[in-house]
């Protein structure tokens, strides 16, 4: 009897370990599968950025952009991660109640040397690290992309680049530690919830790119003596919102990621998935939310402009409206607010371009004043939810919410106005203005991006 | 409208979590969402029409 025992005890124990191994891997592989999915966002932006400069600029962007994504991951990794995990708790960089934030956790766990090197490359005990960090620094880019469209056809490269890392792997961190971290004084203090980002991604570069336009400048031609501003067309829409369709796909990525998988020690829950604060969260709730807010935002922004481009921006602006609650919205309710913010967005961007801000691709709007409408949404429609899944933890309040929408606001204008100044004193914002009229590809890129021109084939014969 | 149960925790749910569950607004605001698209197809032929007049 007793050996039955045992013997059965041993079957126990192996069938826990295996799935204990599976759950592992099941954790591991969905963190590494949001990364490529994330990386389309990037070929969206490339494409969409390409196609939204005249043909004598498009390789030019198109060099920004790739560059851009590629310092991301760099200092993301040399700064940027412990950043993330030392400044929740504000500028005291003291350990938060959770105990996973402060500068000492930091230190153990996100600098390139030391100890805390185990967990900042190969190492088979450790298969969570390195696919977070991926997601995230997949988070920066992103940030850095939408600030890259609204500055085409006239910023330096490596002024561009520089303020791609102040973005990606500095302003935006430090919105994440306040508001996307267990131990955010902006969550534990005031319970901000904005599980999808709206705020602390898409307002914080939107907001970004506004102070680097104030500094930048608009295109020449853009405006008028009398201030009156003239339309200046990229030279390919088909290519433009291919580009704008792709990053739909990718925010299906950039959204899975926001979510904790259960069953690891590192997760929430043991039998069911969860946001970064904890609260509950299914798979299911995305794809009713992200689906239905995609169409009202295409559908706000067909009613008002009938123009490819503002769809499928509207369709980026319904997801960024609804982000922050994609988790407890009721479907059809994020299909209104998605409306409403389709509508909204070619008046909003309008708006900042008759106070003579040049943004090229709509960025400021469709990113900056869309994620700051979704923050404050959500706090008309959700209040009274608990912000984390601890005792007597704060509900989610309207005035929390703006709290949160004024702070992201901040964190984004402030450092993009004051670098961009600073690399405007230092000659190093925008281009001179001949190599400006004469075309970027003409002076910056050794490649031509139409070398025959677009010419019609001609039709094959009998 | 705020949280669908009594007590502000997460561990009082075991089900439906949207905004307005247990009350009319999901049927609401499905209504509206649904006149929504209605009205946009209404209008957008009315638009489209007077655009095919005006080319004429």
């Amino acid at each position: 009897m007793e050996d039955k025992i045992a013997e059965l005890m041993a079957k126990v124990a192996e069938l826990e370990a295996s799935s204990g191994v599976t759950n592992t891997m099941f954790a591991e592989t969905y963190y590494y599968l949001t990364i490529p999915l994330m990386i389309i966002i990037h070929a969206g932006f490339l494409a969409y950025e390409m196609g939204s400069s005249r043909a004598k600029n498009v390789l030019s962007s198109g060099v920004k952009n790739i560059l851009a994504f590629a310092f991301m991951i760099p200092t993301f990794y040399f700064f940027g991660w412990w950043v993330y995990w030392g400044f929740p708790t504000g500028l005291t960089f003291s350990e938060g109640a959770m105990g996973i934030s402060g500068s000492a956790y930091a230190s153990s766990i996100a600098w390139g040397w030391g100890d805390s090197a185990q967990y900042m490359g190969p190492n088979i005990a450790d298969n969570a690290s390195g696919v977070f960090f991926g997601a995230f620094a997949m988070f920066a880019a992103t940030t850095a992309s939408i600030m890259s469209g609204a500055v085409i056809e006239r910023i330096q490269t490596v002024g561009f680049v520089i303020l791609a890392v102040v973005l990606g792997s500095f302003a935006w961190v430090v919105a994440a530690a306040w508001g996307w971290h267990a131990d955010g004084w902006l969550v534990t203090k005031f319970g901000v919830h904005d599980f999808g980002a709206a705020g602390l991604v898409h307002a914080v570069a939107g907001f970004f790119a506004l102070g680097v336009l104030i500094n930048l400048g608009p295109r020449i031609g853009k405006f008028n003596a009398d201030g009156s501003s003239n339309h200046i067309a990229g030279h390919n829409m088909p290519l433009t919102v291919t580009g704008l369709m792709l990053i739909i796909v990718g925010f299906w990525g950039f959204l899975m990621a926001c979510v904790i998988v259960p069953g690891e020690a590192w997760s929430w829950y043991g039998d069911k998935m969860s946001t970064i604060y904890g609260t509950p969260i299914t798979l299911s709730a995305l794809s009713f939310n992200i689906l239905m807010a995609v169409a009202g935002g295409i559908i706000g922004s067909w009613i008002w402009t009938k123009d490819p481009f503002w769809m499928m921006s509207g369709a980026l602006a319904g997801i960024i409206s609804t982000a922050s609650g994609l988790d407890i919205y009721y479907p059809a309710l994020a299909f209104i607010i998605a409306f409403s913010a389709g509508v909204i967005l070619q008046p909003c961007a309008n708006w900042l371009e008759r106070r003579g801000i040049d943004d090229a691709v709509g960025a400021v709007t469709v990113h900056g004043t869309i994620g700051l409408y979704g923050v404050v949404m959500l706090g008309v429609f959700a209040s009274g939810y608990p912000a984390l899944d601890i005792v007597d933890a704060p509900t989610v309040s309207l005035f929390g919410q703006i709290v949160g929408a004024v702070v992201f606001f901040l964190l984004g204008f402030v450092p993009g106005y004051v670098v961009s100044f600073i690399l405007k004193k230092m000659n190093m914002l925008r281009v001179p203005e001949h190599a400006e009229v004469a075309g970027m590809d003409t002076t910056k890129v050794p490649a031509q991006g139409y070398p025959e021109g677009i010419v019609a084939s001609p039709a094959a014969s009998d | 409208m705020g949280f669908p149960y009594d007590e502000a925790a997460w561990s009082v749910v075991d089900g439906a979590m949207f905004m307005g569950w247990g009350t009319a607004m999901p049927g609401v605001y499905t209504f509206i969402a649904a006149a929504i698209c209605a009205y946009v197809l209404w209008a957008g032929n009315k638009s489209e029409h007077k655009q095919f007049n005006k080319k004429k």
